[in-house]
C-alpha cells in the first residue's frame, strides 16, 4: 500500500503537538526542580539538588507521603470490596437491571467538584443532613472536617463514592468471562455459595482486579482535587498528601522549584511502587479475564 | 511497559463487541448466569403450602433489598443536591423533608443574576467544545498513523500514552503556569485549552488506537483500488465507520475538560475567565451561607452530563471497559 503524504504530514504534525504540550511541561518540571526563585518574576537561580535536600529534610514531606498512602490504600480496599459486592448483585437478573446499572455509575461521571460540594453540604456541622439525623438521635453538632481521623475518613468516603463505579463496571465485565460450567460443576459437588465465590469467582476476577487496583492506585495517589476541595490538607496537615504539598509549595508559598521537586519525587516513588507491583502481579499474564 | 501488550485488543473488543455481547447475554437469559437466585434455589429447597420455595422467595427479597440499597447509595446525594437547590432559601437550613412541592427557583435566579455564573458557564462550554474538536481531530490523525504507517517505535509511541497517565497533574501544571507566564498565556482560556488537551489527548489516542487497530484494512484497500487516495479513504471510509469510537473519545474529552479543577485553579486568576468548577468552589469560601446558590450551580454543572449520559450510556460503558480514562 502506498503511503499518502498527507496522512504522514498530519500524523507527524499531531505527534509534535502532543509531544510539545505533554512532554514539554514534564521535562520543564524536572528542570524547574533544580532551580529556585523567590517569586514568579525573579530570575531563577540554579541550586542543584538543593530543593530535593530541602524537601526531604521537611517532616511535612514524610507526613504527606504517609497520609497519601493511608488515604489511597484505605480508599482502594473499600472500593474493591464494595465494587465486587455491588457487581455481584447487579450481575443477577432482576427487573430494571439496565436502569439500576446505569444509575450505579452516575457518581463516576459527576465532576469531582459537584461530589465534594454535596458532601460538604451534607456534612455541614450547622445545617447538614447528617447533623439533622444525628440530632434526631439526640447527638450534638460535630465538625467532621476538624478532627484528623474524620477528615481523613471524609476524603476516603467521598473518593470511594465517586470511584467505586469504575470497579463495578470492570468487575461486571470480568464476571461475564467466567465459564458457567464451573458453577454448575461446583453445585453438583455441593459447594456452598461462599465456596463458589472464593474458589471460582475471585480467581476468575484476578486479572481484572490486578489492572483495577493498579489504575486506581495511581489515580488515588495523584489525587489533588478531592482533598483540596474537602479539607485543603487540614486539620493540622493531617490530610496533606504529596499533590497538595506540591501545590502549597508552588502556588501558596510561591516556590515553584520546591513544588516541582515534590511532584517529581512523588512521581519517582510511584514509578518504583508500580514496578514492584508489576513484578508480583505481571499484567501480561493477567489477560483481563480472557 | 507491559500494560500495553494486552489492553489494546481489549479496548477494541470492548467498543465493538460490547453491544453484541449484551445481546448474547440477554438471549441466553438466566442460563448464562448460573449464579443467579433462581438457579441456586432450584435445588434442595423447602416448599411451603402454596408450592413456592421459601428459600427462593427469601433470596428474591434479599436481592431486591440489595438493589434498592445500591440505588439509594448511588443516587441519594445527587437527589439531595437537586432537592436542596429547589428549596426556598428560608427553609433550606431547617427543612429536611425528602419530597418538595412546589419547587422554588429563587436560588437559581439569584445565582444567574447576582454572580458570574453565566459567564463561567460559557467559558466552560467553550473549553469543552474546543477540547472535543481538537482532541478528537488530532488523536484520530495520530491513532490512524500509528496503526497504518510503517515506522519504528510504534509500540513505544502508544505505550507512552499510558505513561502520560502516571504523571501527577501537578507535574504538568507547575511548569505550565511558569511557561504560560513567560509567553503571555497566563490567565487566558487559550492556555487552559492547551492544558485540557494535554490531559485528554493521551487518552483519546489510546482509545482510538485500539479502535483503528481492530478495523480491517480491506475496506480502505477496496476504496483505494477504486481510485481513492489513502487520505480520501481515511476521511470517507475509516472515519464514518469509526463513529462509535469517535463519540466515545468525544465524550471522555468533554468529561475531562468539563470536570477539570486543578488546571483551571492554577492557570486562571480573573473571575471573568474562570471555568465553572473553580468558580463554584470559590463561592463556598467567599460568601457564607450561599448554599442555595452553590447547590443550584452544582446541579447546573451536572445537568449536561445527565443529558449526555441518558443518550450515550453505551459509549460511557464502552470507554470505561476500554481500560481508560479520567481518574
Amino acid at each position: 500500500m502506498k503511503q499518502d503524504r498527507r496522512i504522514i504530514a498530519l500524523f507527524v504534525g499531531s505527534v509534535l503537538i502532543l509531544g510539545v504540550i505533554v512532554g514539554g511541561p514534564l521535562l520543564y518540571s524536572i528542570k524547574l526542580s533544580f532551580y529556585t526563585a523567590a517569586s514568579f518574576i525573579d530570575t531563577p537561580r540554579w541550586v542543584g539538588s538543593g530543593n530535593y535536600l530541602e524537601i526531604m529534610a521537611d517532616p511535612l514531606f514524610w507526613g504527606a507521603l504517609v497520609n497519601g498512602l493511608v488515604i489511597s490504600i484505605s480508599a482502594i480496599v473499600l472500593q474493591v470490596v464494595l465494587g465486587i459486592s455491588i457487581a455481584l448483585v447487579l450481575n443477577r437478573q432482576f427487573i430494571g437491571q439496565t436502569i439500576v446499572r446505569a444509575l450505579s455509575i452516575v457518581p463516576y461521571f459527576l465532576p469531582t467538584v459537584v461530589a465534594c460540594l454535596v458532601a460538604q453540604w451534607m456534612f455541614d456541622p450547622n445545617y447538614g443532613l447528617i447533623k439533622s439525623i444525628m440530632a434526631s438521635f439526640g447527638r450534638g453538632m460535630f465538625d467532621w472536617g476538624a478532627e484528623p481521623s474524620t477528615a481523613k475518613g471524609m476524603v476516603v468516603l467521598v473518593s470511594v463514592w465517586i470511584w467505586t463505579p469504575f470497579v463495578v463496571t470492570c468487575v461486571l465485565a470480568g464476571l461475564q468471562t467466567i465459564p458457567s460450567q464451573l458453577y454448575e460443576a461446583a453445585r453438583v459437588d455441593g459447594a456452598s455459595a461462599w465456596k463458589q465465590f472464593w474458589h471460582i469467582t475471585l480467581p476468575g476476577l484476578r486479572s481484572v482486579l490486578i489492572v483495577v487496583v493498579l489504575l486506581r492506585g495511581i489515580w488515588m495517589f495523584n489525587k489533588f482535587d478531592v482533598i483540596w476541595l474537602l479539607t485543603k490538607g487540614g486539620p493540622m496537615n493531617e490530610t496533606e498528601t504529596l499533590p497538595t504539598l506540591a501545590y502549597r509549595r508552588a502556588f501558596i508559598e510561591f516556590d515553584l522549584g520546591a513544588g516541582a521537586a515534590v511532584a517529581t519525587v512523588s512521581f519517582l516513588f510511584l514509578a518504583i511502587v508500580i514496578l514492584i507491583y508489576l513484578r508480583f502481579f505481571p499484567i501480561d499474564e493477567a489477560k483481563q479475564g480472557r | 511497559m507491559t500494560v500495553t501488550q494486552r489492553t489494546p485488543q481489549l479496548s477494541a473488543e470492548a467498543v465493538i463487541s460490547a453491544p453484541r455481547r449484551q445481546l448474547l447475554r440477554q438471549a441466553a437469559g438466566g442460563d448464562r448466569l448460573p449464579q443467579n437466585g433462581q438457579a441456586q434455589a432450584a435445588d434442595g429447597q423447602t416448599m411451603d403450602i402454596s408450592g413456592w420455595p421459601v428459600k427462593k422467595i427469601a433470596m428474591r427479597g434479599g436481592l431486591y433489598a440489595a438493589v434498592l440499597a445500591i440505588c439509594v447509595y448511588s443516587f441519594f446525594p445527587i437527589y439531595w443536591m437537586i432537592l436542596s437547590s429547589l428549596r426556598a432559601p428560608d427553609k433550606l437550613f431547617l427543612d429536611t423533608s425528602l419530597v418538595l412541592w412546589p419547587p422554588d427557583l429563587s436560588s437559581y435566579k439569584s445565582l444567574l443574576q447576582l454572580t458570574n455564573y453565566p459567564i463561567n458557564f460559557l467559558n466552560s462550554v467553550l473549553m469543552a467544545v474546543a477540547t472535543i474538536v481538537v482532541a478528537t481531530t488530532l488523536s484520530s490523525f495520530i491513532a490512524y498513523g500509528a496503526t497504518r504507517l510503517r515506522f519504528r517505535g510504534k509500540t513505544t509511541l502508544v505505550a507512552s500514552m499510558l505513561f502520560a497517565y502516571m504523571f501527577p497533574p501537578l507535574m504538568l501544571v507547575i511548569p505550565m503556569s511558569a511557561a504560560f507566564r513567560a509567553v503571555g498565556l497566563a490567565d487566558s482560556l487559550g492556555g487552559l485549552l492547551i492544558a485540557h488537551l494535554a490531559i485528554s489527548l493521551p487518552l483519546a489516542v489510546w482509545l482510538l488506537w485500539g479502535f483503528f487497530k481492530a478495523m480491517p484494512f480491506d475496506l480502505e484497500e477496496a476504496a483505494m483500488v477504486d481510485g481513492c487516495s489513502q487520505f480520501g479513504a481515511f476521511v470517507k471510509v475509516v472515519l464514518p465507520l469509526s463513529a462509535p469510537g469517535l463519540i466515545t473519545v468525544g465524550i471522555f474529552s468533554f468529561l475531562l475538560s468539563w470536570a477539570d479543577y486543578v488546571f483551571a485553579l492554577v492557570l486562571i486568576m480573573s473571575d471573568q475567565n474562570k471555568a465553572l468548577p473553580v468558580a463554584l468552589a470559590s463561592m463556598l469560601g467567599a460568601q457564607d451561607l450561599r448554599w442555595g446558590e452553590i447547590l443550584a450551580g452544582a446541579s447546573l454543572i451536572a445537568l449536561p452530563l445527565f443529558v449526555i449520559f441518558a443518550f450515550c450510556y453505551r459509549y460511557f460503558v464502552a470507554g470505561l471497559t476500554a481500560g481508560a480514562l479520567k481518574g
